[in-house]
């Protein structure tokens, strides 16, 4: 397909699925929709950094962030949705520029453990700084995002906001993974040391790699406080990352593609299973492991596979 | 302020025991299979669970299944090396996601039968001992001598026994330990289950000290992390080394100021480290 095409197919998807709750006129399945945009987006950069192969464990703290920076940007500076959302944004990005430098300074595992050290610092300061924070209740009452005066009340509105941010976060991604960026990710993961032999500098592309996840994050966090207007530690915590982990691995880490399947299919779950979340968090692990042993390229290198046999099968 | 220090060189060493059991065991895993447990805080949960059981439900004694739940957790660990690591040697990155399915699938199953409640179990020990003009808890102290027990024990094991030289060699380098007739099937699961069994033996010991609940694991874990990013990753003498350190700055800051403030001093002093030295104290 040719670029051009590819772009109409993607903006017509976008504007059917923009229609979809208008059409159906379901909150609940509008709530599902909202859901499933703001995982898509979180998962999506998660997606970025299992590409370089590593985990990051402070991705909730950065969406952790941009939900409590957002919310406090509007609620005490009285700044205007748009600023506050951005600006909180970009203040994670900066974060994770600094956190990066230096937890990228050596290769490996080391990555994983210290950001999940960091998360857990992050969460705890939410806790502990109750004058700052609220503390373990948390913010309540977090405005809802208006724009010159109008505010966005209905969850149609927010929609349209967390679809908007998914299709940013999905073009986003997909043109890294098309550009130059992109082969030097995929070739970091690959071997690293050859990489390095051509001159290029594999921290600087790490680095920039994490700093523009953890914007993701913060903006899909953001959008998240303002959606449920309350902000607390717990939704920030060791469980965020994990469930974008498993929403990449059951979609499949390959393409972007597969993780907006896993976010498809894994988010609505919990909606349903409300009242035994425990029974959800079995379910995932259980899912986990069974894809990891017998599909480890998720449901898109399962649909990938049959899809060639098929044409296979007719030539 | 004499016996003020005293206390908190005793608090600190005494959770510095605990720390490197915990880290032991995952820096050996580490250093052998190349996998991140992060399952390793859920065999600490599993062991306190047995505890809990056995001792609290059924009343048996309480030394007896201390060792029964570090063994029985051990045996656990060479099963999910045996069965679900295994496919991913040599692949850092699915072997800690299968870690971490590992540990959510732990995690909800214990919640499933056991509910969010914390229990807790009565203390085989109780009271404390005048060392001077210091209190120290007898419990706490009995706890800090078991572990330096199985420490010690350990330290002996990969020192004496042919299985801990074979051992240290895969942590230096498998492929030539392979080539001088070290079976790589053979110590992988035992060095899981070693590793695991430390696990248990500390969250056996600490079950009757702190509460027990589903998700008691993820503390120690941070704690394990902590401890083998001071040490470096993969070292055994750098876990020891890493344990004190984190067991004696976290006493100083908990008694001076708080448990958070400790917390985070313990992460600065990781940040520190990796800017002077980012492979560890003692990491290669």
């Amino acid at each position: 397909m040719t670029p051009m095409k590819s772009l109409l197919k993607f903006l017509a998807i976008i504007a059917a699925l923009a229609v979809l709750p208008f059409l159906l006129r379901s909150p609940f399945l509008t709530h599902i929709g909202v859901m499933i945009c703001l995982y898509t987006a979180l998962a999506l950069s998660m997606n970025l950094m299992l590409r370089i192969g590593q985990i990051s464990f402070a991705h909730g703290a950065f969406m952790g962030l941009g939900a409590y920076g957002s919310a406090l940007l509007m609620m005490r500076l009285g700044l205007p949705f748009p600023l506050a959302f951005f600006g909180a944004a970009l203040a994670v990005t900066l974060l994770a520029w600094l956190v990066g430098l230096v937890f990228l300074r050596i290769r490996g595992v080391y990555f994983v453990l210290l950001t999940f050290a960091f998360g857990e610092i992050i969460v705890l300061t939410f806790i502990e700084w109750v004058s700052l924070f609220g503390g373990s209740g948390g913010l309540a009452g977090v405005p809802r995002p208006g724009w010159f005066g109008h505010e966005i009340q209905s969850r149609d509105g927010f929609y349209l906001l967390a679809l908007a941010l998914a299709a940013f976060a999905y073009a986003s991604v997909h043109a890294i993974y098309r550009s130059e960026l992109g082969a030097v990710i995929t070739s970091l993961d690959e071997n690293e040391a050859l990489t390095r032999s051509l001159g290029i500098d594999s921290r600087r592309y790490r680095l920039l790699t994490f700093c523009f996840s953890a914007f993701l994050a913060g903006l899909s966090g953001a959008l998240y406080g303002h959606y449920l207007t309350l902000v607390t530690p717990e939704d920030y915590g060791f469980g965020v990352p994990v469930n974008l982990v498993v929403l990449n691995v059951i979609g499949g880490v390959a393409h972007p593609i597969g993780t907006v399947l896993g976010a498809l299919l894994l988010v609505p779950l919990p909606e349903f299973l409300r009242d035994a979340k425990q029974y959800q968090v079995l379910l995932y692990g259980i899912l986990l492991i069974f894809f990891l042993l017998f599909m480890p390229d998720g449901l898109y290198g399962a649909i990938n596979r049959f899809r060639r046999g098929e044409k296979g099968g007719t030539q | 302020m004499f016996e003020l220090a005293i206390k908190i060189v005793i608090n600190g060493l005494t959770s510095s025991l605990v720390y490197i059991l915990m880290a032991l065991g995952f820096t050996l895993i580490f250093g052998i299979m190349r996998v991140v447990n992060f399952a390793h805080g859920e065999l600490y949960m599993v062991a306190a669970l047995l505890v809990y059981v056995l001792v609290g439900s059924w009343g048996w004694n309480y030394y007896l299944v201390v060792v029964l739940a570090a063994v029985g957790v051990g045996l656990f660990g060479a099963v999910l090396e045996r069965v679900l690591f295994r496919p991913f040697i040599g692949r850092e990155l699915n072997g800690m996601i299968m870690a971490l399915a590992i540990s959510i699938t732990l995690q909800a199953t214990a919640f499933i039968l056991f509910g969010p409640d914390e229990h807790s179990v009565p203390r085989p020990i109780s009271g404390v001992i005048q060392l001077g003009t210091v209190m120290v808890p007898r419990d706490r102290l009995a706890v800090g001598l078991i572990a330096l027990l199985i420490l010690g024990a350990f330290y002996l094991f990969m020192r004496y026994t042919k299985v801990g030289l074979a051992m240290r060699a895969v942590v230096q380098d498998e492929e030539i330990a392979a080539i001088h007739g070290v079976r790589p099937k053979f110590i992988h699961p035992l060095a899981f289950g070693l590793g695991a069994m430390l696990a248990g033996f500390a969250g056996a010991l600490m079950a009757p000290i702190y509460t027990i609940y589903p998700y008691m694991g993820s503390q120690p874990m941070l704690k394990a992390f902590i401890v083998v990013i001071l040490g470096g990753l993969g070292s055994v003498p750098g876990a020891v080394l890493g344990g004190i350190v984190l067991g004696l700055s976290e006493s100083v800051f908990a008694t001076l100021i708080n448990t958070t403030v400790a917390t985070m001093v313990s992460f600065g002093i990781v940040v520190l480290i990796l800017l002077i030295k980012p492979t560890g104290l003692l990491g290669r």
